[in-house]
């Protein structure tokens, strides 16, 4: 399926218009009348072998002659109301899947639309999508959430104006490395970095807007998922070992901005990748395709729709990794993994995900758990840490294995968010342009030191700015009707931090002594420490006392926290458990590994004062 | 003219807040003795004629630091001027003396303020610092907030010497500038280490350490400055950058932080902060944009030096005695940035190979060993340390 970009008379609708091919080999003869379609599209990739006649994918008369003429009903040129996505050309046979990515996240958007809603003007008791579709909740009852296009306030323009260019039921184009076609094909072509098709039909070669050969791509690789996910928590970039940090345009390359440039005119520097990617593992190793599509229910955060979790193949501290035999022919993973080259079979073992469904992947054999690269059908053996002296610590059964395991984590602090309703901005949504624009600036960014609180699982994660917006409003005269406004969140004003998994884990987890013996860890920023307190040294510019990069104070013994975590249950650690976790530091001089047994019986800080600590201690 | 050149004066005087009362009462003649009404009496080419009857030698700090910045110039000539023989005239020369009036004529004549002074002692330079400034990015992205000097910084705890109102004088008096010294007074001039302070009982401690080592709370640490040299101002166009002082460069960095510094050993032998001054490098993007060389490391540098930063309170035990990439000694596992991949010339910014102290030393790696070995009287001082800190940690929180 080629896919070609038309710019419209104001420079922003963009319909994607759908190509014939290939007939001559694929049985695509009616009568003696040839189709027209490889006349001008000589040499075009077959899609698949499975998808051979491009009338069923893309409409058009392949009888008649002549571009104009073979192009009428071509889904997308024949229809300005069809937005190229999927309900023509995919539809009519994926419906299963159709169906699911109806209410996938990365189409509907909901999460993201709520959580704009959050930061800014709070819920207004609706529900929002990008489209308004109809859904199923996950208790499976139906619900009409509303188009975000109705959302008429600055929540709802923020969304379609910044962060709507990046959802899968519409394209983004001329963005380079993060142009996409909508539907299916944002995932399942292959898109280059400048949109051009380099395949070998002459006809469309070097023509930008297009995907980069004709060829499905049923199995998308990384770079796919990073078209999108390089903004906000950048996990794609994190992951390969990227980072898009200070922006500073340099090393350069030949001359120009380096050491490798993305979208938004933003350089990427090295850092070490996770330790999966390291091993050649790819995301949709990891991620199963509801995760990435949905389960046909609509979940309100992503968190909620993803499946996966750590413990699923490496176990958690005292359950193993839990397997299901293949038993049914209508199981999913015979069905998802016949791409793989090599499919999984009855009788074979599956390793379940968090949600109790089988992996495609992944499965026990041989007293051991292997996942199979997916596109590159690698062998990675899985190492399960169950009841290892490391991971039974007692208090850190509430530890997220990427606590430790995270390397690094993205932090952006302060985002200055400007607001001018003299000027205009695109809307991607609505796909016209409407007065008021967004523009943004930044204070400063860190991967390491990384702040921890409870995240909505009650469990110990890495959080990360999400968001310190700082709203200004500038009307149309100039004047801003509001300054560096900190935007209310559960009532109060105040900033926010988000549990988040950077994706940028590593087999050694951090040493004992940097989360209990550094206070940044646990949300005080970076800091100094005097008598009873907790100083931070890089400050908000609203305030004189509270720390910009972090959420947690202590005065004389006093813990208060000044910022919100967001999600239900979440919070930063309590003045308790911020003093039981400094309390470590009392036995990590001597006892200085994980391993030590005195961590498996939980710490009794009055051996302190027994005979063999006191007459240790003394140096007798 | 005579007239308005009276009022002139008049005002200017006036206006002066301190040092005013003395010259007020002066006969034009007593400073203006040479040259005639127009001529500047305290301009560095006359070697201050002007000033020197009342305020003798005092010319003499035009041929100190401020004056000459030989320690700066002989950097850019074992640098950049290797690559570009008018580098330093390029971007180096809005900061020296010029005349008496560059500190003293802020408000008519005056005793500088700490204003004053950051109008030259700003951005990566010793002085921003001591009022809470740290340097912003330089992608324009970053440029915001408030505007001091020409230039936008991320707020920072500013030093308790600050916060109590003490201005640069107070330690940096005019007689140790005229001397060519630093400062008229060090830490103990005012201030001797309490007993009731557990660090301060540890004789290491007194002995080895300037006490800046510790109660330097933050330092501004630049890792890879780059100058990007633009014959042709068109190809500036995809560097969106802060412009500099030379049209015909831009700088960047390749990191920027601003927490507590690393530490090395200055040239007093005691263990002090140090900082890159400079990791440099040179790309001409018109060269390499013909495949010429680009991304060139001229120097890599450190100098050992006094955050003015200082606070009471210091960073944890750990902070020096468990980790090691604090002293330019990091281990392999806990590398974060992969400076080969991106060709930078040097396996890390914290690993000592490849980079020298221009002042002093980098400690070398058996003496951490020996620090960061748990002895018993470490372990017992540690012991203390926390739990002394923890008894008064309340259990209780605000929601």
């Amino acid at each position: 399926m080629l896919i070609h970009t038309v710019r419209h008379d104001n420079h922003h609708i963009l319909f994607l218009l759908l190509f014939c091919t290939l007939t001559l080999l694929s049985g695509c003869h009616r009568g003696t009348k040839q189709s027209s379609c490889v006349i001008c599209h000589k040499g075009i990739e077959f899609a698949s072998k499975t998808h051979g006649d491009c009338v069923s994918c893309h409409g058009g008369k392949p009888l008649e002659e002549g571009k104009e003429k073979s192009h009428q009903g071509v889904f997308g040129i024949a229809n300005p109301e069809y937005i190229g996505r999927w309900e023509n050309g995919c539809a009519p046979c994926h419906k299963y899947q159709f169906e699911r990515m109806k209410s996938n996240l990365m189409y509907t958007a909901a999460g993201m639309i709520r959580n704009i809603q959050l930061t800014w003007e709070g819920e207004n008791g609706n529900s929002y999508t990008s489209h308004g579709e109809k859904q199923f909740a996950a208790d499976g009852k139906p619900f009409s959430p509303k188009p975000v296009a109705e959302l008429d306030n600055l929540s709802g323009e923020l969304f379609r104006k910044f962060c709507a260019r990046c959802h899968v039921g519409a394209e983004t184009s001329g963005v380079y490395a993060a142009s996409h076609a909508s539907g299916c094909a944002a995932c399942h072509f292959p898109w280059n970095d400048t949109t051009t098709y380099e395949g070998n039909d002459k006809t469309m070669k070097g023509k930008a807007g297009h995907s980069a050969s004709h060829t499905m791509t049923p199995l998308p690789d990384t770079q796919v998922c990073a078209r999108c996910h390089n903004r906000s928590g950048r996990i794609a970039f994190s992951y390969q070992g990227l980072y898009d940090g200070n922006n500073g345009l340099v090393p350069t390359r030949g001359g120009e901005a380096g050491p490798v440039m993305v979208s938004g005119a933003r350089n990427l520097t090295h850092i070490t990748p996770d330790v999966h990617f390291a091993a050649g593992m790819e995301c949709i190793d990891c991620h199963t395709s509801r995760d990435v599509m949905g389960d046909g229910f609509a979940y309100r955060n992503m968190y909620l729709q993803t499946e996966i979790a750590c413990e699923d193949c490496h176990g958690g501290a005292v359950e193993v990794p839990r397997y299901r035999e293949i038993t049914r022919e209508n199981d999913e993973a015979l069905r998802e993994s016949r791409s793989y080259k090599q499919p999984v079979s009855y009788g074979m073992r599956m390793i379940q995900t968090a949600k109790g469904r089988n992996y495609s992947n992944v499965f026990y054999k041989d007293d051991t758990i292997w996942l199979q690269g997916k596109r590159s059908s690698k062998m990675h053996r899985s190492k399960v840490i169950t009841g290892t002296p490391e991971h039974t610590i007692i208090g850190h059964g509430r530890l997220e294995c990427y606590a430790c395991h995270s390397r690094t984590s993205v932090q952006c602090y302060g985002c200055h968010t400007r607001y001018d309703k003299g000027k205009a901005g695109m809307d991607f949504i609505k796909k016209v342009e409407t007065p008021g624009a967004f523009s943004e600036s930044e204070d400063y960014r860190a991967l390491y030191p990384f702040p921890l609180a409870l995240n909505q699982r009650g469990r110990i994660s890495p959080v990360t700015p999400g968001c310190q917006t700082f709203v200004t409003v500038a009307e149309e005269n100039g004047s801003l009707s509001k300054s560096e406004y900190v935007t209310k969140f559960n009532g109060s004003q105040q900033l926010r931090f988000a549990p988040f998994y950077s994706h940028n884990s590593g087999k050694k987890a951090l040493a004992c002594t940097e989360c209990h013996g550094n206070p940044a860890f646990l949300g005080f920023g970076q800091n100094i420490v005097e008598g009873n307190s907790i100083t931070g040294t890089l400050l908000c510019e609203r305030s004189d006392s509270k720390p910009l990069d972090g959420f947690l104070t202590m005065n004389n013994g006093k813990v208060n926290a000044y910022s919100a975590i967001t999600r239900e249950n979440s919070r930063p650690l309590s003045g308790l458990e911020v003093k039981r976790t400094l309390a470590v530091n009392l036995c990590l001089p001597c006892h200085s590994t994980a391993r030590d047994p005195i961590y498996r019986k939980g710490i009794n800080h009055r051996a302190l004062d027994d005979v063999l600590h006191r007459r240790l201690l003394s140096g007798e | 003219m005579r007239w308005m050149m009276f009022f002139i004066v008049g005002f200017f005087l006036a206006n002066s807040p301190d040092a005013t009362a003395a010259h007020v009462g002066l006969a034009c003649g007593s400073c203006h003795r040479q040259g005639g009404s127009s001529s500047d009496p305290a301009s560095r080419e006359s070697r201050a004629s002007g000033c020197v009857g009342c305020h003798q030698g005092r010319e003499r700090i035009f041929d100190h630091a401020m004056g000459q910045r030989a320690g700066e110039k002989r950097f850019v000539q074992r640098s950049y001027g290797r690559l570009d023989s008018d580098f330093w005239d390029k971007n180096c020369t809005s900061c020296h003396l010029k005349g008496c009036l560059d500190c003293h004529g802020e408000r008519g004549i005056s005793k500088p303020s700490v204003a004053t002074c950051q109008r030259c002692h700003n951005g990566y330079y010793t002085g921003w610092d001591y009022s809470g400034r740290a340097p912003r990015e330089d992608n324009m992205r970053y440029q915001r907030g408030v505007v001091v000097n020409g230039a936008t910084f991320l707020k920072m705890l500013p030093d308790v010497h600050y916060s109590a109102g003490m201005t640069c004088g107070a330690c940096h008096s005019m007689d140790s500038l005229t001397k060519g010294k630093k400062s008229s007074k060090g830490c103990y001039d005012c201030h001797t280490p309490d007993q009731n302070v557990l660090e301060h009982r540890i004789p290491a401690h007194l002995q080895r350490l300037e006490c800046y080592a510790c109660h330097s709370a933050w330092a501004p640490q630049e890792y890879g400055t780059f100058f990007l040299r633009f014959r042709d101002q068109r190809l500036k166009e995809d560097f969106d950058l802060t412009p500099g002082p030379s049209p015909e460069y831009l700088r960047s960095a390749y990191l920027k932080r601003q927490d507590a510094p690393p530490l090395g050993i200055n040239a007093a032998g005691r263990v002090s902060p140090i900082r890159p001054m400079f990791i440099s490098y040179y790309t001409d993007i018109m060269r390499a944009r013909n495949s010429g060389p680009e991304n060139t490391l001229l120097a890599a540098e450190w100098r050992a030096y006094f955050p003015h930063t200082v606070q009471r309170g210091t960073v944890t035990c750990e902070g020096c005695h468990d980790n090691p990439t604090r002293f330019l000694l990091e281990p392999e596992a806990r590398r974060i940035y992969d400076l080969r991949k991106d060709g930078m010339g040097l396996e890390s910014f914290w690993l000592q190979n490849g980079q020298r102290v221009s002042n002093g030393s980098f400690m070398d790696g058996a003496r951490y060993l020996r620090l960061s070995s748990k002895s018993p009287a470490y372990t017992k001082a540690y012991l203390e340390k926390w739990k002394n800190f923890l008894n008064r940690v309340e259990n209780s929180s605000r929601p």
